[in-house]
């Protein structure tokens, strides 16, 4: 379970506002809003990569920028993450990229290790990348190692940074899908942001909205299809004009 | 959407528009801010050399990492460091010789001053200066793009610091490779200044080769200079390439300044470390 | 098409050459173009006062530490010579020489192409990666005039007005140096200065090199940034293109100039 409690952060200027927000375990939650409103410095608090001037971030209970390292060490274990730009590491091989949580975080025998990347590689429909680099792969292809790296160590709790950026249609729909799938079958807690509202409100169970810093909707896809909030209203369905 | 809409940053640190930093400080604001920040950077320096220190003792082990940034630092500078100091060797024979005819009409000694002057100080300054752009640009280069991707950040997540797993192979492969470079260098200067020295003035190359002014002061400054620079290099170009912020500019600024800071902290290094060395060996 | 591994080295070789004759023609080319707009005058004066302040301003604080830590680490040299030969009233002299011949030229040089340099690169790369350079293009202004050549004049100027100021803070270094570290007084260090050994030639000798070592730096760096290709790594690989080569051209240079005018 994710709480957010005042969250505030600044750069020159506001990006967030006092947010508070929950997300109930076992949900798919979806994180939208107009460019700027702050969606990716919320993420990344969230993960502590970040830390806010004001406000605390509960996850499982515990507030995450009060742990000590070796707490904050087993805080990581249980999280997995796929960045906008998928972020993998292009000096090596697509099955160590996979790996490298596995790696890093836990002690499992070499063996273990290369079948739940071949594991991985099979669900993400790349069976057999394993030697290939990460600049010789599509845009998509890249997209779905980051998703097999998010999900490798089984983390309770996965966030996804823009998961269908910059893919064509027919790619994007399935990258949810499986995002979907994986969730349902995991059980986790999952936090996903997306400007593709169409697709991603075919899979979310709980939608949050941030305008200017600050979260002004909070409650499941359907709630979030009838608002009467007019800003709501207007992103939900991709009106021009209106308050936004 | 109305005009004063929020952007975020691109990157989790901010962003700082240079242009207009630079119009608001004026005199004497611009003087005293100036210095807040170079102190400021130089704290943050300084504790990436610490940590890079701690984890070069106490950091995860990777294999072949610091052989891969060795063959990076090394063979790939070696053509370019050889070319440089070869021409290196020539001018200054070239002009010590042109000079020293003016007031001394005896050259004998110039090979031996040349050689010493080499060991003591030269090789390894002015290779540590090629150095520092060749190595120093391509590590904060890599790092940056890196950074600007949120690779940096895959790898907080991870629980790999960056220093520990970026800077400490890097930092132990360039004092190895910048000391045998250094060797190489002088020794190639020292070629083509023997060459200069029997093209133009007619020295001959037996009177040139004479090792007697070189002693153990020497050496060792010589040698801890190769270490210093060695070991500044990639922690200074490694810091620049961390606090890359921006996207694709951003990687530009941090290589320009990584080249800059790497060749400053080599001749401000140079300084106090000749200014010991002469007065302990005088 | 593979070459057999016997004929590897050479093929190595060979293509390190034909990589070298490239940037060198590349660079030539662009100097032909930049030399017929400077000869019509046809280039952005706003751009050139522009690039002028930005270049000058900025390289100040590091052309004055390079040049006064400069100073003090020539004397901690000499320091030995000196004492060995007894050459007190000759540090003037011997400063002087190395600074204004090769030292403050060479020195200036390696960190304008550091500061101003890799950040022309850097700039340009930029514009080219975003696509700024088409968009001038797609509004009919020619891009040499308007970027490259302001750049240009800007860069052989900063690094000739660079190398002046840098001598003279060098030998003033120097000077206190020599009294801190060898009890030389500055009017002894002075008179070495301008005792007759040392004459305008070889300021001259100095300032010319400043020239062409600008025009190394600044044709390198338009070069490389105008050629980028390939995004945020892109720009950073331009970047380390541009000082290695000007560093490569700046000591070629140093040769053949210290050597074609004595």
């Amino acid at each position: 379970m994710i709480a957010l409690e005042g969250v505030t952060k600044s750069f020159d200027r506001p990006v967030l506002r006092g947010v508070n927000l929950i997300v109930p375990e076992g949900c798919l939650y979806g994180l939208i809003g107009p460019g700027a409103s702050g969606k990716s410095v919320l993420l990344k608090i969230l993960v502590g990569l970040i830390r806010p001037e004001a406000g605390r971030v509960l996850i499982g209970g515990r507030d995450i920028f009060q742990m000590s390292d070796l707490e904050l060490q087993e805080f990581r274990k249980r999280i997995g993450m796929l960045f906008q730009n998928n972020a993998l590491f292009d000096f090596m091989t697509v099955a160590d990229n996979i790996a490298f949580p596995l790696r890093r975080l836990f002690n499992l025998p070499d063996q273990e290790v290369q079948e739940r990347v071949a594991e991985r590689l099979a669900v993400v429909s790349l069976p057999g990348f394993e030697e290939r680099m990460p600049s010789g792969l599509s845009g998509g292809q890249k997209k779905r190692v980051g998703v097999a790296r998010a999900t490798v160590a089984k983390a309770p709790i996965v966030f996804y940074d823009e998961p269908a950026a910059g893919l064509d249609p027919v790619t994007s729909q399935k990258i949810f899908d499986l995002l979907r799938a994986e969730q349902r079958a995991s059980g986790a807690t999952v936090v996903m942001v997306s400007s593709d509202l169409d697709r991603l409100l075919t899979v979310t169970d709980r939608v949050g909205m941030m305008y200017r810093g600050s979260l002004i909707f909070d409650g499941t896809t359907q709630e979030a299809k009838q608002s009467k909030n007019p800003y709501v209203h207007q992103f939900v369905h991709g009106i021009p004009e209106g308050p936004l | 959407m109305s005009a004063d809409e929020l952007n975020p940053p691109e990157s989790a640190v901010g962003h700082i528009d240079e242009e207009n930093a630079l119009h608001e400080r004026t005199g004497l604001a611009w003087v005293g801010g100036s210095v807040l920040d170079l102190l400021g950077a130089g704290k943050q320096l300084y504790s990436v050399f610490v940590k890079t220190l701690y984890y070069s003792a106490r950091g995860v082990p990777q294999p072949g990492a610091v052989a891969r940034q060795m063959y990076e630092v090394g063979n790939k500078s070696l053509v370019f460091l050889c070319v440089v100091m070869g021409f290196i060797g020539m001018i200054l024979v070239f002009q010590a010789g042109l000079q020293a005819k003016r007031v001394v009409p005896d050259l004998s000694l110039l090979g031996a001053t040349f050689l010493e002057l080499l060991v003591r100080d030269l090789a390894a300054s002015i290779s540590a200066l090629m150095l520092a752009t060749r190595v120093g640009a391509g590590i904060a280069a890599e790092i940056g793009s890196m950074v600007v991707t949120e690779q940096v950040d895959a790898l907080r997540m991870c629980a790999a610091d960056p220093i520990d797993y970026l800077i400490v192979p890097r930092f132990k492969a360039s004092i190895v490779m910048t000391t045998m470079l250094v060797i190489v260098a002088a020794g190639v200067a020292y070629l083509t200044g023997m060459w200069t020295g029997y093209a133009f003035f007619d020295i001959n190359p037996r009177t040139f080769v004479n090792m007697s002014l070189v002693d153990k002061g020497d050496l060792t400054i010589g040698l801890s200079k190769c270490v210093a620079y060695g070991a500044a290099i990639p922690v200074v170009s490694g810091y620049c390439g961390l606090s890359t912020f921006g996207g694709s500019e951003g990687v530009g600024w941090a290589t320009t300044r990584a080249v800059v800071n790497s060749s400053l902290a080599v001749i401000i290094l140079n300084f106090f470390i000749s200014g010991a060395g002469y007065l302990i060996f005088g | 098409m593979s070459t057999p591994r016997a004929l590897q080295p050479f093929a190595t070789i060979g293509g390190a050459f034909l990589a070298t004759s490239e940037v060198v023609g590349g660079m030539g080319v662009m100097f032909g173009r930049i030399v017929s707009r400077l000869v019509r005058l046809s280039f952005d004066r706003s751009e050139l006062l522009r690039n002028l302040y930005k270049m000058g301003v900025k390289s100040l604080p590091i052309v004055v530490v390079t040049a006064l830590f400069t100073g003090g680490i020539m004397v901690i040299q000499a320091a030995p010579l000196v004492e060995r030969y007894g050459a007190h009233g000759l540090l003037g002299w011997g400063a002087g020489f190395g600074t204004l011949r090769e030292i403050g030229p060479l020195l200036t040089a390696l960190m304008i192409s550091g500061r101003v340099g890799a950040n022309n690169t850097a700039e340009l790369g930029t514009m080219v990666v975003t696509e700024q350079i088409d968009a001038l293009r797609a509004l009919a202004i020619d891009p040499i005039g308007f970027l490259i050549v302001p750049r240009f004049i800007g860069i052989v100027t900063t690094l000739f007005l660079s190398t002046v100021f840098a001598d003279a803070l060098a030998l003033f270094g120097a000077a206190y140096a020599g009294r801190g570290i060898l009890g030389v007084e500055p009017m002894v260090f002075f008179n070495g200065l301008t005792s007759g050994l040392l004459g305008l030639g070889d300021v001259f000798h100095g300032l010319i090199k400043s020239v062409v070592f600008g025009m190394v730096i600044a044709l390198a760096s338009c070069q490389f940034g105008i050629a980028t290709s390939g995004g945020a790594p892109g720009v950073g690989r331009a970047v380390n293109s541009t000082v290695v080569v000007s560093a490569a051209g700046i000591f070629v240079l140093d040769y053949i100039v210290s050597f074609a005018i004595g």
